[in-house]
């Protein structure tokens, strides 16, 4: 353990302390992780696009990574990955992220016709935006996107009772750095869902800054906000890797009764 | 002797040109009478007039032709039909004693009026009828038998109207019961008065009868199928009877039936959730009661296919993954799959920083299902899942016994899987297809490439394309897998092998274990070859067709099944010979050659035949014979094995039945032949009942409707008798003579 990964730890223990967050030093974490026969089962692949700004968080992912080892079985591993939507290795990430705060240019129509045979054969995205301000600016061109992407499908509210919001945690408030809605939208196909899209800032609430501080402070609801974006960035991420798992008919009533404890 | 009724005119001239010759010779007999009266005196004038007179009246009789009509009264001898029916009822008794109907009948017919009263006037042509209609001489009564299956009366009365066409009318001795029962909704008399005379009592009868079964010829495994059946019964009131529902000779149900009044009709609807697939055959059953008429229609059997209605797949997950996500992705897509699943979401040492009912986690009913539901699942899938934390032996033995007893299991790789999941020395390692020695390790970062085996290249999991060279691009085009579960040894049939750095290691691997399968994919990579598919523009089919296919041959679907039983028909009769076909298959699905194959029938009471199975001239087919010898659930099973080594068995149930058109309901029916005596204008007597008085009625009726008495009649003419030209030339030759006497001429 060197002294970044030490101080690292320790800052995120500290930070951590009001709302149980992180518990247990990252080092230590690393270390367990590193053992041999660790299987990667999730890689958190970030779009790269033109114009605008694709990466505005550039260190939000290891802490959400972190967090999602931490609290969950999954095996992921903590570094991004960032792909372009013709990358060849595109299909190796069924999970994509794609931050962003402005105007970009328009996907090109190779970049069209793959996002939709991504998307519509098992593969999931994540947009977030991170300026948190509707309708101008990354909000603005991603649903123009999204339109061609699927003409015959709008963005829609996710509804609170979408398998998304209780793949893991039961989720009754969206997180993010800001509050901008207190709802995701997302577009559906069939029983699926595989573009969510965030208009809080997730990854503004994930992000810590080289010496593991949080990058951004949330508001209006400090660190109980930040807490909401990790529970959703955990349930997002699990729901991308079961689908609708959790509304499978054993869990149904398990969760009903949980909800209205 | 004839009146004048009986003259007619026949002489051809019209009657108008008669009555002016009349005329004009009345008005020469006025002229001459003028004419000679002026010579001759009053006297001798009114002679030669009256001479005159009568020849003209000669000469008109000729135009008018006169006839007379003479009748000649005749009787005919007619044919009577006597019907006699000779099915199989007519075996049952008459009334409470021993005669049959049968023997009632033969007695009423000798004893009756027919023979010594009827027979005088009417050619008695006898027919015995049931399924066919054949005439008998009368001296060959004695020797009819109530045998045929069926009574076909309306047929029958059809057939001798063709025959007989003068018959003056029909006797019908019957007890009423014909085939098909609705048989006289469409008939609307016979031409010749029918007297239908009826034995059997109807007092007398006693049955109980199980009738009107309406089963399904399909129900689905695990779900609730209605079986409607209607109960009779005929002077057995205040009796109470089990019913007994067997499934082969096994018995399921008995259900208690009182039967509270005479002429008890009931229907009985019975639920019954079937738990075996295949074809079985099933009977009802009320035992048979003292001095009951037919016992034969107290047992029903019947055959249903049972089928799974989905089948049930429950996977266990170690964690979520890529490889879940298109594992479900793919069963649940398919619409005759019901998957269960669980996914380990968090491990005990995750941290949990919420109250748990912030959490949507539930208790992994660990207990619930490795102990009491397994059973109802066809096949179970372990996903990258260790055992440590949750599992007692107990579960491993229970998962063993599981798949012994015909259950399915996959083990698919990851790093709880195999070797480093703890597998080895359990329960469960016997029953996969590969051996687990406890050193075998997880390795990633491999570039393991999948190659077909010589086996894989017949098995129904890897034949997914019908081409061979197509389905062996397919595979060697896959993208290699990242990740690879070495297993020491295959213990089965390698299906697909993997190759990292030349060397070849099991990576697809199936076996049979006892009655059940077991499969081991050597990877957690499985998804690559969805999702690579689709970034490459293809379909994802391969790897959507090796999940759908593996679960079906995990549940051993008929389809994948090493011995199958084929060509088999229908329900049979005693006496006719079945034949099937055997198909035997080796582990790889190849036909096998020279199996060790045994075929054994078995009876409804479990005796027990074996069969010889002789080649046929397709590769591994096999035919046999078998030719049933009582009514009941017969069950044919094929066991074929190869180099010591089981290849399977197959099963198949069929009914033996005879047909029960005639013995089913045997309460006599003197309501149909009173309706169908009354349709053809004839008249209904019982047996018991018949005098001489009823056979003077019939003959009445049969008079009325056509009778027996006709009259010839023929004509002759009268104006063509010579006497009568003798006469007129005597009148003229008279006239003549007197005209000279008395100087006229």
């Amino acid at each position: 353990m060197n002294r970044r990964r030490f101080l690292q730890g320790l800052l995120g223990t500290a930070a951590g302390a009001a709302w149980g967050l992180p518990e247990r030093p990252v080092a230590a974490q690393s270390a367990a992780a590193g053992q041999a026969g660790r299987r990667i089962q999730f890689v958190f692949a970030q779009v790269r696009y033109r114009g605008g700004d694709w990466d505005p968080r550039p260190r939000a992912t290891t802490p959400m990574m972190q967090e999602l080892m931490r609290r969950t079985s999954v095996e992921a591993e903590r570094e991004r990955r960032v792909v372009g939507l013709t990358d060849p290795e595109l299909f190796s990430y069924p999970f994509l992220y794609m931050a962003g705060k402005y105007d970009f240019q328009p996907f090109s129509e190779a970049e069209v016709g793959n996002l939709r045979r991504f998307l519509s054969f098992g593969g999931f995205l994540l947009a977030d935006n991170t300026l948190g301000q509707l309708g101008y600016g990354f909000d603005r061109r991603f649903r123009a996107e999204m339109k061609r992407v699927f003409p015959e499908q709008e963005i829609r509210k996710v509804p609170l009772t979408h398998a998304l919001l209780r793949s893991y945690y039961l989720i009754r408030r969206i997180g993010g750095r800001v509050a901008t809605s207190s709802y995701l939208e997302g577009i559906h196909l069939g029983e699926t869902t595989p573009v969510v899209y965030c208009h809080n800032d997730l990854g503004g609430a994930w992000e810590r800054d080289g010496l593991g501080r949080w990058s951004h402070p949330c508001v209006p609801n400090g660190e109980e906000q930040r807490r909401d974006a990790f529970h959703l960035g955990v349930n997002i991420i699990l729901y991308s890797m079961t689908g609708n798992y959790k509304q499978d008919l054993i869990h149904v009533p398990f969760i009903r009764r949980r909800l209205t404890q | 002797m004839a009146g004048m009724s009986d003259i007619v005119l026949g002489g051809g001239v019209p009657w108008w040109l008669t009555a002016v010759l009349a005329l004009a010779a009345a008005g020469f007999l006025v002229h001459q009478f003028r004419f000679l009266n002026r010579s001759l005196g009053l006297g001798r004038t009114s002679l030669l007039t009256l001479l005159r007179g009568l020849v003209y009246a000669l000469l008109l009789l000729f135009l008018l032709g006169p006839a007379r009509t003479v009748e000649d009264p005749t009787s005919l001898r007619r044919p009577l039909v006597v019907l006699l029916d000779s099915s199989e009822s007519m075996k049952l008794p008459s009334d409470a004693g021993d005669a049959t109907r049968l023997d009632a009948a033969k007695e009423t017919l000798a004893a009756s009026g027919l023979t010594s009263g009827l027979a005088g006037s009417y050619d008695l042509k006898f027919y015995a009828y049931d399924r066919e209609t054949a005439p008998f001489e009368p001296d060959a009564l004695a020797e009819v038998s109530a045998a045929g299956g069926a009574s076909r009366l309306f047929h029958a009365l059809g057939q001798v109207s063709e025959n007989e066409p003068d018959a003056a009318g029909v006797v019908v001795v019957s007890d009423g019961i014909v085939n098909p029962p609705d048989a006289l909704d469409g008939f609307t008399g016979h031409p010749r008065p029918v007297m239908a005379i009826g034995v059997g009592e109807t007092d007398g009868f006693r049955d109980l009868r199980i009738t009107g079964l309406s089963t399904p010829e399909m129900a689905f495994r695990g779900r609730a199928t209605a079986i409607e059946f209607t109960i009779q019964a005929f002077g057995m009131a205040g009796i109470q009877v089990p019913l007994y529902f067997n499934l082969g000779r096994n018995l399921i149900s008995t259900h208690p039936i009182t039967i509270d009044r005479d002429a008890y009709e009931n229907r009985v609807t019975l639920n019954y959730t079937p738990r075996e697939l295949g074809t079985h055959g099933f009977t009802l059953t009320l035992p048979e009661q003292a001095d009951e008429s037919i016992a034969r229609n107290n047992r029903k059997a019947f055959r249903m296919e049972v089928r799974r209605d989905k089948l049930r797949v429950l996977t266990l997950s170690g964690s979520p993954s890529w490889n879940y996500r298109f594992l479900r992705f793919a069963l649940k897509q398919d619409p005759f799959l019901e998957l269960v699943s669980f996914v380990f979401l968090r491990t005990p040492s995750d941290v949990v920083d919420v109250r748990e009912n912030e959490m949507s986690l539930i208790p992994f009913p660990i207990d619930e299902i490795f102990i009491e539901e397994l059973k109802n699942f066809d096949v179970l899938i372990l996903d990258d899942f260790s055992h440590r934390t949750y599992f007692n032996p107990l579960y491993f033995e229970n998962i063993r016994d599981f798949v012994r007893d015909g259950g399915g299991i996959a083990m698919l790789g990851g790093a709880r899987a195999f070797d480093r999941g703890g597998y080895h020395q359990t329960a469960l390692s016997t029953v996969l297809p590969v051996k687990l020695d406890g050193r075998g390790a997880f390795r990633t970062g491999v570039a393991a490439r999948p190659g077909l085996t010589p086996a894989g290249r017949a098995h129904p999991l890897t034949r997914v394309f019908a081409d061979p060279e197509a389905n062996e691009e397919a595979w060697s085009t896959l993208p290699p897998l990242t990740t690879l579960n070495e297993v020491a040894q295959a213990d089965g049939e390698v299906l697909l092998s993997a190759e990292v750095r030349g060397r070849h290691m099991p990576l697809l691997t199936v076996r049979r274990y006892h009655d059940g399968r077991s499969l081991a994919f050597a990877s957690d990579d499985l998804w690559r070859w969805n999702f690579d598919a689709v970034g490459r523009n293809q379909n994802p089919q391969l790897h959507l067709k090796l999940i759908r296919n593996s679960v079906r041959w995990l549940a051993r679907e008929p389809a994948f099944n090493q011995v199958q039983i084929l060509a088999v028909g229908g329900s049979r009769q005693p006496g006719e010979k079945h034949e099937f076909r055997i198909r035997v298959l080796r582990d790889d699905h190849t036909p096998a050659k020279d199996p060790v194959l045994q075929v054994v029938a078995t009876g409804p009471e479990g005796e027990q035949s074996p069969l010889e199975a002789s080649p046929t001239d397709q590769p591994g087919e096999y035919r046999a014979e078998f030719t049933p010898r009582v009514e009941g659930s017969h069950r044919i099973v094929a066991r074929a094995a190869a180099a010591g080594q089981p290849l399977g068995s197959a099963a198949h149930n069929f009914l033996v039945a005879l047909p029960s058109e005639e013995n089913d309901d045997g309460r006599p029916r003197p309501e149909l032949l009173q309706t169908v005596a009354a349709r053809s204008q004839g008249l209904f007597v019982p047996a018991a009942s018949l005098t001489d008085a009823h056979w003077s009625e019939f003959e009445r009726l049969m008079e009325q409707a056509a009778p027996s008495r006709i009259v010839a009649r023929s004509r002759v003419a009268l104006w063509n008798e010579p006497l009568l030209f003798v006469l007129a030339v005597l009148l003229l030759g008279a006239e003549w003579w007197l005209r000279r006497t008395w100087g006229l001429v």
